[in-house]
């Protein structure tokens, strides 16, 4: 038997600065590490602040998906407070966080992950009149050419692997990918008309939106919703059809437990009945959602002391190792080895993300619409439910998320009232807790908060979804959901571990969310 | 023939963000030609970029990808060219460590982009390839032609450094200073940094081959020199004493918190995401994120909170 170990740091084209770690048996992962390397500890920084900061400060947490902390802790502070934003307040906030979640979406398919599939240099060959590919193709040529020390970079290097054969479909996805670049900014306008601008978006507010909806800002929100409903129903499908064909066995690799949480997202404009459904599938059955189920154990992160499970609010202070403690920690065998805490539901390890919110939504039987999407994605594609656990089904769930948000952004766009402000006043109260859980496109994301007899902030806890997929092990010494993915992948070639890149990003993880 | 049109139509395009830069006087259209056709004829060159994240959330890299008109690689891959980048580069892993070794041993010109502050109380907080991001900053920095610190995090601390934060994070200016570099240093402040204050300090550096015009904190004079409430739509209003109470109100919005009088940035004059909107316009006080004291722990508050003037720091208890 021979074993080897195979570290990858950084792993690029994801949020932040993620290291992992597999030991590999026969070729095939025996054991998995996952670690967050980047700690700021803005989440106990907020203790003492106003509460209303947490609105802005929990998004500069993560810049890729800061729209989910802004109405996470909305909710939370609306929570405490007894309120809810009116119809319009409602709509807003949705026609921002809905725009949002679709250019992540996008994001994280061309930016960050499609480069795992698709082959760039088949821009070579390229022999139509397209300006962009054009450009590329006299550029990458001419960079090769060069006595660069890194030529084509940022495109190459790269692992070597079993790209894209097909040279259309490359092309078409190349072109794709430099074209979606212009409609994620578009996205992010879309975001800016009512959010004030993009990433960080200030205009969510406990109470609703302080941005005044006027025919101007929403007819050209309209127009460009439409430029974008274009792009995602022929380009992004395509893509992401032609990847799903041409890689059949991604829908086997990356299984993880098969766990899924999710959080109700994206309501009509009582703030009731969501787009998608919340709750947990464990071994396929699905149940309601139980907040008291959640905890928290650092056991294995760099915190002092083994914290066993620990309930959100449990803990007011987390001390974080030094540096030598750090360094003594990395030496051991079994040491502590991440920044992320290991969350936990009902002590049972969760996955969540698109592939949750889609088979949770399903199992609930609460939208229609998305079962028939479903249904025929896997009759076209000759897959099931349970392969939603798995490299691709993440990446088709990401596709499902956004045709269905973009068909609810066209119809709430509509019954927004022009001239009427979505957004009202509540003084501060205080000695309460407040509780706000919605989807960041990463998955589940619950912020609790506790307000002193001042009205400042007195506790606050952020869980993350990428805490619950790249949380190391807890007490117990159960792998996280991502190690769990990685273990059992055969791996072609240790020194080109493409394999174990494309399980990790189909993830999505944010690093600087997770840690916070 | 076709692609000479292509290609014309394709340079316009690249020249729309050097306009949406406020670049023009920089580089006019015809000198773009002219560089197309014979780069050395107008001492045109493109530098070489790497661009390190420190403690970050990544949000400064999201909104550079914002650049209008045209894809943010037509750009890179024109104007500059991008060694490395964590979010956009395909080289992952070992061949990350390699890269910027090599480079640091080159001894080549580069330009060193740093996003997110540096955590030098704790240097385990922020890890890349086995070493703190220090060791890195500190390797890259001493060897680049200039270093630009594109937003908050990194041009004063931002969000890292706030108050009750226990990494000890620096600005790149302060542990420059620290560490005894003296590469020049541009801080593009802004939480998260505008796109176009980034195109045009590089347009300037591939023009002139130097730093632009820059204040005493090191900001380019182009965009900081007026503060948000000196050219706020609102501005009237505050002189007429035509104060806001409540959200949704016209008037000014100091008395419910706005900082544009104590902050530096042109984010009122041309907006964000391509101006499509600004805060104030969004009826939001601006929340003071491009400031040296971003995040203030008060940044918005009621007209009946029992609140401090805004600027005054809340004591934590
Ligand atoms: S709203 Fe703010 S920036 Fe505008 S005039 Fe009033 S104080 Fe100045
Ligand atoms: S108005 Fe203020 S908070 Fe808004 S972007 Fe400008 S400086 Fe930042």
């Amino acid at each position: 038997m021979t074993a080897t170990k195979i570290t990858v740091d950084p792993l690029t084209r994801v949020e932040g600065h993620l290291k992992f770690e597999t030991r590999i048996e026969n070729g095939v992962v025996a054991s998995a590490r996952t670690s967050g390397m980047l700690f700021r500890g803005i989440e106990k920084a907020l203790i003492g602040y106003d509460p209303r900061t947490a609105l802005q400060l929990t998004q500069r947490v993560c810049g890729v998906c800061p729209y989910a902390h802004a109405e996470a802790a909305a909710l939370a502070l609306e929570n405490a407070m007894g309120i809810r934003p009116n119809a319009n307040g409602q709509l807003l906030r949705n026609l921002i966080v809905g725009a949002y979640q679709v250019q992540d979406c996008l994001f994280h398919f061309y930016q960050l992950s499609a480069l795992d599939f698709i082959d760039v240099t088949a821009v070579l060959e390229y022999r139509g009149a397209d300006p962009g590919l054009t450009a590329m193709r006299d550029w990458v040529r001419a960079e090769t050419r060069s006595q660069r020390i890194f030529p084509a970079a940022p495109f190459l290097p790269r692992y070597k692997g079993d790209f894209l054969k097909d040279r259309e479909a490359n092309l078409s996805a190349v072109h794709n990918y430099l074209e979606s670049f212009t409609v994620m900014a578009s996205l992010h306008k879309m975001v800016a008309l009512f959010g004030g601008k993009s990433p960080h978006p200030v205009a969510i507010e406990a109470g609703g939106v302080t941005t005044r909806p006027t025919i101007n800002n929403l007819a050209q929100y309209r127009t460009l919703l439409n430029q974008v409903e274009r792009f995602v129903h022929s380009c992004y499908r395509e893509d992401i059809l032609a990847v799903a064909k041409a890689f059949p066995g991604y829908f086997k690799e990356g299984r993880g437990y098969g766990n899924f949480l999710s959080f109700p997202y994206f309501p009509d404009s009582s703030g009731k009945n969501h787009l998608f459904a919340g709750g947990a599938t464990i071994v396929g059955r699905h149940t309601a959602l139980d907040l008291n189920a959640i905890t928290e154990d650092h056991t294995y992160s760099y915190y002092k002391n083994k914290s066993g499970a620990v309930k959100p609010l449990g803990a007011n202070r987390l001390e974080p190792l030094d540096w030598q403690e750090f360094q003594r920690e990395e030496q051991l065998p079994d040491g502590k080895y991440s920044w992320s805490r290991a969350p936990r539901y009902g002590g049972k390890v969760m996955e969540t993300g698109a592939a949750a919110r889609v088979v949770n939504t399903y199992h609930s039987g609460r939208n229609p619409a998305l079962n028939r999407l479903v249904d025929q994605l896997n009759r076209d594609l000759g897959i099931g439910l349970k392969d939603y656990n798995s490299v691709l089904g993440r990446h088709l769930s990401r596709y499902i998320t956004v045709s269905l948000l973009l068909k609810r952004l066209k119809e709430q766009v509509e019954q927004v009232q022009p001239g009427v402000l979505g957004f009202s006043e509540k003084e501060m109260p205080r000695n309460v807790k407040g509780i706000g859980i919605t989807e960041a496109s990463r998955g589940a994301l619950g912020h609790w908060v506790e307000i002193d007899n001042k009205g400042l902030i007195k506790n606050y806890e952020m869980v993350m979804p990428t805490t619950w997929n790249m949380g190391p092990r807890d007490a117990t010494g159960q792998p996280g959901a991502v190690e769990q993915m990685l273990i059992g992948t055969r791996i072609a070639d240790p020194a080109n571990p493409l394999e174990l890149a494309r399980i990790v990003r189909s993830a999505d993880p944010c690093i600087a969310c997770s840690v916070h | 023939m076709t692609i000479t049109l292509d290609r014309r139509k394709f340079l316009q395009r690249i020249y729309q963000v050097v306009l949406a830069a406020g670049a023009a006087p920089l580089l006019s259209f015809e000198e773009l030609l002219a560089a197309e056709a014979n780069p050395s004829s107008v001492g045109w060159s493109r530098p070489d970029l790497v661009w390190l994240q420190g403690a970050s959330c990544s949000g400064c890299s999201t909104s550079f990808l914002n650049v209008e008109q045209i894809t943010i690689l037509d750009f890179l891959t024109y104007f500059s060219r991008v060694l490395y980048h964590p979010n956009l580069s395909s080289a992952t892993g070992t061949q990350v460590p390699q890269i910027l070794n090599k480079l640091a041993a080159a001894n080549k010109p580069y330009i060193l982009i740093l996003e997110g502050a540096i955590p030098v109380a704790m240097p385990h907080a922020c890890m890349m390839a086995h070493k703190p991001i220090s060791e890195w900053v500190n390797l890259l920095a001493a060897k680049a032609s200039a270093c630009i610190a594109v937003g908050t995090c990194a041009a004063s601390g931002g969000v890292a450094k706030m108050a009750g934060t226990l990494t000890g994070a620096a600005s790149l200016d302060d542990f420059l200073k620290q560490r005894g570099i003296k590469t020049p240093t541009v801080n593009l402040p802004a939480c998260p940094m505008h796109p176009e204050h980034l195109v045009y300090t590089l347009l300037h550096f591939i023009k002139s081959k130097g730093l632009p015009d820059l204040d005493d904190a090191r900001r380019p004079r182009q965009f900081f020199t007026h503060s948000v409430h000196e050219r706020c739509p609102r501005y009237p209003a505050f002189q007429a004493r035509d104060f806001a109470l409540r959200i949704g109100e016209e008037g000014c919005l100091l008395e419910l918190g706005c900082q544009g009088p104590v902050t530096y940035n042109d984010c009122v004059a041309s907006g964000y995401n391509g101006n499509t909107n600004n805060c104030v316009r969004a009826g939001h006080p601006c929340i003071g994120c491009a400031g040296e004291l971003f995040p203030r722990a008060r940044l918005y508050h009621t007209h009946d909170d029992p609140a401090p003037a805004p600027g005054v720091i809340v004591k934590r208890s």
